[in-house]
């Protein structure tokens, strides 16, 4: 019984040890997933929140990408994906996804800070091209 | 043959169904006549299964486009191996293959337990026919009919996503698929063993294979996505802790703690109600992993709504098969108590116990990460994500101690391990573990976690180096063998346990090259043709890459084709070019793809991507003043070491698995390995 014990006790240790990983891991790397619209609502209310890391999901706008000549560094604006008029510019330095463009209706996740300047400094860029994943029946027909 | 192919769709659902309940009732009132009828449903549903699989590869090689699923994942240009491969490109072909796989898996089942283990079967054919079912019905009236057809034929299709143009596409998902249904099997097996009482460990003996082949399957699965990642996404990584990638680590992380809980039962009898749910929650994740895989539901957390119908259809599915084994289990409660008890903190069941808390504690850190923004969404309102620093930061240390177990597990005593044992089979591996650490270190190594693994792997291998080289030696000794042939022998009679060592050996060898990327290095430059870029490798060696220009070839299915050549000298010494390229695919022209370029050697890579051409159209033209381009080099730490890990896995898997001569199944296993008497009989 005496070794059970101790065994168990292992056990609990083991389990405390995984929950505080998980406990640390969480509160050091968490980013707000947010919309276009929450986003513009969150820093509105509470100016801090351009110092902190947020992941924002929207629409990549048609036309809007531009690239510094000979530099890796990208711009484009993302829109919400309901509320087209809310919208932000992204700054971006590093290889953009291969299916990131800006000539069809392309879905992106953005991380990084929305600085004061209202320039997103965009660290990772996650790009689905939401429309040509499946077609419906019109697009099809186009 | 495509309307054959829906028609047999449809049939499949009744009869499996019949079959389903055939087993259930047959294995109740003890009616065989019903039970045969069963087994005869297994081989009729994948029969049907491989016309309706050939409907639906029929209408992608025919370039039939009045069927929606064709129509979105094929266009006419498309390479005839990709043509085949659409059968599992989208979420509706992916089901069909699903369940061809596990109908195929059934009918092998039946098959090979046609004269024996007969008491299991009602219920195995029961179980498995019932999740078959599920699938179909999924299929025939979620809105996935891959014979969906639409008014019109379009003139062509909208093509296969350029990402999954590549061989890997054809390997990669059928080899996780296999891993995912093969589980079915010994669940359906646990399942039962709960219904039908008989709860000894033969559930476990007759589907140790089984669960051996899923294993292999899925660890497979996992190192082709890792290759798929590093040759075709083209960022120079090979895992991202993405969703999708999570979903497939998770059964595979259940499925080892349950290949370790099993042998504790074989041998001592305990951990029976622990390894009953350890069997459902891996079943459970496979079901879970295929559903994420092909709804996107957490990459899309603000359009979760578009997939509700299938989403909340599998959810309940997965409550169903939880609830009804929690219910199954409870039942049987009384006669799964354990027939022994930990003797001591130091044995092996007790590091094997370890084992499996630890792999379970990593699949709950990394289901938690996973639907993290699904659970604060629905608690707070808002979203919260974690990304990869989350995984790393949580799996690191839990990686390294499952390499300090995979070193302990194996030499440790059973029951109770002595001081002697603990000092005899210790000293010499924490020596060599230390004196590779300390090496390393003078060598300029400082990275601590880098180092803490390559110390840990060299502990591990060196336990399992002197375990075959004692096991041999006494071989040797007794039979009077040559040392070749008594190695041969040792790990021929005890496959199980010497292929799952060559097994440990691969996994450290992917342990230790996960920790190479502390040591990438990488750099971005802007060249035109005739410039060179310089990066060093940290093993003191210099590449100088020339950029040559670009060329425009065309290829299969493509548009246009934009390829960079870059010469390279090591210290100097011309070796090997390197191709880094762009191309647009035929149906996606606004997306061009990018095509890495690689130089494998032993202890790294050096990984070339094109990242921008500044004035790509001209450039496909071949216009002479359209060459300057932007490109990213990698030189990769010890990458090459997860596919040879991965071969030696394999091997392991494949010795481990291999059928034995003669039914030595049930007879109690001898622990002594390579010390068996040499009266042993040869069956």
């Amino acid at each position: 019984m005496k070794e059970n014990g101790k065994f168990f006790v292992g056990l609990g240790g083991v389990a405390l040890v995984v929950t505080y990983l998980i406990w640390t891991g969480v509160s050091e790397s968490m980013l707000y997933y947010l919309t276009p619209v929450e986003l513009m609502a969150r820093v509105e209310q509470d100016p801090t929140f351009h110092q902190v890391g947020v992941k924002v999901s929207g629409r990549v706008e048609r036309g809007s990408w531009s690239r510094a000549e000979d530099e890796l560094l990208h711009h484009f604006t993302v829109i919400d994906l309901l509320d087209e008029s809310v919208r932000f510019p992204v700054e971006y330095r590093d290889i953009l996804p291969d299916t990131f463009n800006d000539t069809e209706n392309v879905d992106v996740v953005i991380e990084g800070r929305f600085r004061e300047d209202g320039v997103f400094e965009a660290t990772v860029v996650l790009a689905k091209c939401g429309s040509r994943y499946e077609a419906t029946a019109e697009e099809l027909l186009g | 043959m495509i309307l054959l192919g829906e028609l047999a769709l449809w049939i499949a659902l009744p009869v499996g169904i019949w079959g389903a309940v055939a087993g259930f009732v047959g294995g109740r009132k003890e009616r065989g006549d019903l039970v045969l009828s069963g087994e005869h449903c297994v081989y009729a549903v994948f029969f049907l299964l491989v016309l309706t699989s050939a409907g639906i590869i029929t209408a992608f090689v025919t370039d039939n486009f009045e069927y929606w699923y064709v129509a979105n994942y094929s266009n006419r240009e498309l390479p005839l191996f990709y043509k085949v491969a659409g059968l599992w490109a989208g979420q509706r072909g992916s089901l069909v293959f699903w369940v061809l796989l596990l109908s195929f898996f059934s009918a092998a089942a039946v098959f090979t337990n046609r004269t024996k283990n007969r008491e299991f079967m009602p219920y195995v054919v029961g179980v498995l026919l019932t999740i078959s079912s599920f699938f179909l019905v999924v299929l025939l009236f979620a809105d996935v009919n891959p014979f969906e057809r639409l008014p019109f034929a379009p003139a062509d299709g909208r093509g296969l996503n350029p990402q999954l143009q590549n061989y890997w596409m054809t390997i990669h998902p059928p080899t996780l698929y296999l891993g995912f249904t093969a589980f079915t099997i010994p669940f359906a097996f646990a399942m039962s063993a709960l219904l039908s009482g008989k709860l000894d460990t033969r559930w476990i003996l007759i589907t140790r294979r089984w669960i051996l082949l899923s294993w292999f399957f899925l660890a497979n699965g996992i190192i082709f996505g890792m290759r798929w990642a590093y040759e075709m996404l083209g960022w120079g990584g090979f895992w991202f802790w993405d969703p999708v990638e999570n979903a497939s680590l998770l059964p595979w992380l259940a499925a080892t703690a349950f290949l370790h809980s099993i042998q504790i039962q074989e041998n001592r009898g305990m951990l029976k109600v622990w390894n009953m749910g350890l069997v459902t929650l891996t079943f459970l994740l496979t079901i879970f992993a295929t559903f994420l895989t092909r709804s996107g539901l957490i990459e899309s957390v603000h359009t979760f709504a578009e997939n509700t119908k299938i989403a909340f259809i599998f959810l309940a599915f997965m409550g169903v098969m939880a609830g009804c084994s929690a219910l199954l289990i409870a039942w049987r409660y009384p006669q799964l108590k354990s027939e022994n008890q930990i003797q001591s903190f130091l044995s092996r069941e007790s590091a094997f116990l370890f084992n499996n808390l630890i792999l379970l504690g990593a699949a709950f850190s990394i289901l938690w990460g996973t639907l993290f923004p699904l659970i604060t969404e629905g608690l707070t309102g808002t979203a919260i994500a974690v990304g990869p620093p989350f995984f790393n930061r949580v799996n690191l240390p839990i990686g390294l101690a499952l390499m300090a177990l995979m070193g302990i597990g194996p030499v440790i005593a059973w029951r109770r391990a002595s001081r002697r044992n603990l000092v005899k089979n210790f000293r010499m591996p924490v020596i060599v573990g230390l004196m590779v650490v300390a090496a390393l270190f003078l060598r300029g190594v400082h990275h601590g976690m880098a180092l803490l693994t390559f110390g840990l792997s060299a502990f591990v291998m060196t336990i399992i180096i002197v375990e075959f080289v004692k096991g041999t030696k006494a071989r040797a000794r007794i039979e009077g063998e040559g040392h070749l042939l008594a190695l041969y022998h040792l790990v021929s009679r005890n496959r199980r346990r010497w292929g799952g060592y060559i097994v440990h050996v691969g996994v450290v060898m992917i342990f230790t090259a996960f920790a190479g990327v502390a040591f990438n290095r990488e750099l971005i430059q802007t060249v035109d043709p005739g410039d060179t870029i310089t990066i060093g490798s940290p093993f003191g060696h210099e590449y100088t890459l020339t950029y040559q220009g670009l060329s425009s070839p065309r290829g299969k299915n493509m548009v246009r084709q934009a390829v960079a050549l870059m010469t390279v000298e090591r210290n100097g010494r011309p070796i090997e070019s390197l191709t880094a390229e762009k191309v647009l695919y035929v149906k996606w022209e606004s997306s061009p793809l990018t095509i890495v370029g690689i130089n494998s050697y032993i202890l790294e890579d050096l990984y070339l991507i094109l990242e921008n051409v500044n004035d790509l159209g001209g450039a496909f033209e071949n216009e002479a003043g359209a060459q300057r381009a932007t490109f990213k080099v990698q030189v990769n730490v010890l990458v090459g070491w997860i596919w040879y890990g991965g071969f030696v896995v394999t091997l392991g898997g494949i010795i481990a698995m291999w059928p034995s001569r003669g039914s030595t199944r049930t007879a109690p296993r001898t622990k002594t390995g390579g010390k068996r008497p040499a009266l042993a009989a040869r069956s």
